[in-house]
């Protein structure tokens, strides 16, 4: 068998229950029965197929409501199809709702024979792995304790302990790795890589592109109930983000001049504007370059060191000065700088094509995956589709702070 | 609807093969025995008097009937005290076994979402440390006969026999409800109703042959009837039970079980939708 997930033409629907409607009887009396069916028909995955050969790691990306969830449950065994076929081959392990079998009133003891037998350890090769896992989540003497009175990253820490601590030949991992501190998140990270490393056969959803990127060797992009793309993370990634990028700028188009919502981490919103473009924009982002002091393109750069961004663009509009912005949002949604064009001195460009560059002296932040986004402005709002550049952030520090401030110590007494 | 080749080929959680595999059946061996070990701690933690509510509630029932029956209105039955206890008991078990079993799914939703957990164990985890209370009684039962000069005999040797048909009993009622709770939560309250009166309809306190003939067969349908009479010709009676009824019981048990779990797994694969 060369095939770890194998999902043939699966569609599934919900019945959504319908606000207006009467749940109970009692309702029903008193508005007569007139209004008896409560329920409407959603489709939540039409027609899916795809597979993921044994050994490799799929990421499942998509805005909200796009059916990436319920088709990893479906995968599990969580919930049935309405037709097609789900198949797995192998033992499941799965990092899903994490938090579930574990009881609070029971110690943390008693909680990991519980949960780990429910993950699918036979109850002794969980007491070979106890001491593991208590290693693993960092909860120590605090073991024997209630679990009501650990914090709620000591429990999380404790949950996927046990849930990474079992030997699964197809792992399904659901927005679960962003548990405890960045040390405990690497940590975790950590252990997937062994799992794949080991054979293990993995499928990702998240709403983290940069997670999607550094685990997966394929994407499927889910929208609306049904798979828009497969394959390489980096051609995937990019329709992708094109794909919300366009969306945001519908959404962002009739309101101020000067948005500053990240652009790539997917919006609140699944509603999806039609892909009509409503007007031919008069300045488009032709390229993006991330440089380093040397002028050498780079991803990838070490905190407090400069950092050069290049903006090649194509205007339409010579006589008015082409305004950009630029925002550094952190993977998990948080964002960290912005700089406006509109705060320099204007200078009007000489021809249809030009170059904008941004220096940025310090890039004083912490260690991380972030996305650089990059916006034309207008005089109607944004131009153009935004882009956004994966930029990772290396440094000593592993604490969750946003900045990496220079700074030195000196004991004076 | 789902089409027949979604039903034959729905996702199987966990190793590849049949549910009768051995690494299966010992994987679900071990998630009964957690499953009830948490159950039995969980029940009464917190509480003052813990695991004595087991006992404090039927003696306190014992207590009041005895009154009534055996002063208010003298029922003249031999050995009262332990013939109303072992009815009391018998029926307690079944009584919340059924309460427990009906919510067993829709209080463990967590569980519904474990790939690894054969839902299957649920409502045999709520009988089964439904029965560890029962068998925790017993001792009490047996003190009680020693003080009221009830003699122990060897028909006591086929009480084993008589819970294990219980639990099959109670296990093949325990798989539709269960069921049924998910998608009418209204199940839970009806039973409530229906075991009250049927409490009535069961010879707990009173002789399951002092209804009169033309009842009799209707009265019988109720198979708590053969369950408590036979409870008390092994205990009290010293004789064991007519092997007739207790084959039927075994029969319609069994067979209530296999219909009822194959409901219940065929319901089981939409509970992660409904709940």
């Amino acid at each position: 068998m060369t095939t770890a997930i194998e999902v043939a033409n699966v569609s599934k629907s919900f019945r959504r229950h319908r606000p207006d409607r009467p749940m109970m009887l009692q309702e029903v009396l008193a508005r007569g029965f007139g209004g008896f069916r409560t329920t409407e028909q959603f489709w939540a995955l039409r027609d899916v197929s795809f597979s993921v050969p044994r050994g490799r790691a799929v990421g499942i990306i998509g805005t909200n409501g796009s059916g990436k969830s319920t088709l990893l449950r479906l995968v599990g065994g969580i919930g049935s199809v309405d037709s097609g076929t789900v198949r797995v081959n192998g033992r499941i392990g799965a990092l899903l709702d994490l938090g579930s079998g574990i009881h609070p009133d029971l110690t943390g003891r008693e909680n990991v024979i519980v949960a780990g037998v429910l993950s699918g350890l036979s109850r002794r090769e969980v007491m070979r792995r106890f001491d593991d896992i208590v290693a693993f989540s960092e909860i120590g003497q605090f073991i024997d304790n209630p679990m009501r009175t650990y914090s709620s990253g000591m429990q999380m820490r404790l949950a996927f302990a046990i849930n990474v601590h079992t030997d699964p030949d197809v792992l399904l991992i659901d927005e679960v790795l962003a548990v405890g501190d960045a040390a405990f998140q690497h940590k975790c990270l950590d252990r997937i890589r062994q799992f794949k490393a080991n054979g293990c056969s993995i499928l990702l959803v998240s709403h983290g592109l940069a997670v999607v990127q550094q685990l997966c060797d394929e994407v499927l992009w889910m929208h609306n109930g049904q798979p828009m793309a497969q394959g390489q993370v980096r051609d995937v990634v990019k329709k992708y983000q094109e794909h919300v990028g366009f969306n945001m700028e519908i959404e962002l188009a009739p309101e101020t001049a000067q948005p500053t919502m990240p652009v790539v981490p997917p919006p609140p919103s699944s509603r999806v504007a039609p892909s009509s473009e409503a007007r031919a924009s008069e300045l488009t982002i032709l390229e993006v370059v991330l440089s380093d002091d040397t002028g050498h393109p780079v991803s990838h750069v070490t905190s407090g060191r400069e950092v050069q961004v290049a903006i090649d663009f194509e205007t339409s509009n010579v006589s008015t000065t082409p305004r950009f912005q630029v925002t550094i949002v952190r993977d998990d949604g948080l964002v960290c700088c912005d700089f406006s064009t509109d705060r320099m001195a204007a200078k009007s460009p000489v021809s249809r094509h030009g170059r904008v560059v941004l220096f940025i002296d310090r890039l004083d932040l912490n260690s991380g995956h972030y996305s650089l986004d990059v916006v034309a402005l207008g005089a109607h709002g944004v131009e153009g589709r935004p882009v956004g550049v994966p930029l990772t952030i290396s440094g000593d520090s592993v604490r969750d702070a946003v900045l990496a401030v220079p700074h030195r110590w000196d004991f004076t007494s | 609807m789902p089409s027949a080749s979604a039903e034959l080929q729905a996702p199987v959680a966990g190793p590849t093969g049949s549910w009768l595999s051995a690494g299966r059946l010992a994987h679900t061996r071990d998630v009964l025995r957690e499953l009830i070990a948490r159950d039995v701690k969980l029940r009464y933690r917190g509480s003052y008097f813990g695991m004595a509510w087991t006992l404090l509630n039927p003696i306190a029932e014992l207590a009041v009937l005895l009154f009534i029956f055996g002063s208010v209105l003298p029922l003249q039955i031999p050995n009262y005290a332990s013939f109303l206890f072992t009815g009391l008991l018998v029926y307690t078990w079944f009584q919340s076994s059924l309460f427990f079993a009906t919510v067993a799914v829709v209080n463990n939703r967590d569980l519904i979402r474990r790939p690894m957990v054969p839902l299957a164990v649920l409502p045999i985890v709520s009988v089964a440390s439904t029965l560890l209370h029962f068998l925790l009684s017993l001792p009490v039962l047996f003190t009680l006969m020693a003080f009221t000069g009830v003699p122990f005999t060897r028909a006591l040797l086929a009480l084993p026999a008589l819970i294990a048909v219980e639990f099959v009993l109670i296990l093949g009622l325990s798989y539709p409800l269960a069921a049924m709770h998910v998608w009418f939560r209204d199940t839970q309250y009806f039973l409530k109703v229906a075991l009250q009166l049927l409490f009535f309809m069961t010879p707990v306190f009173y002789e399951s042959r002092t209804i009169p003939e033309p009842f009799r067969a209707l009265y019988r349908f109720n198979p708590m009837v053969g369950v408590v009479d036979g409870y008390r010709d092994v205990i009290i009676r010293g004789v064991l039970p007519p092997l007739q009824t207790w084959l039927t019981l075994l029969g319609v048990s069994t067979a209530l079980l296999l219909v009822g779990l194959a409901a219940f797994k065929r319901a089981s694969r939409h509970f992660a939708d409904e709940l």
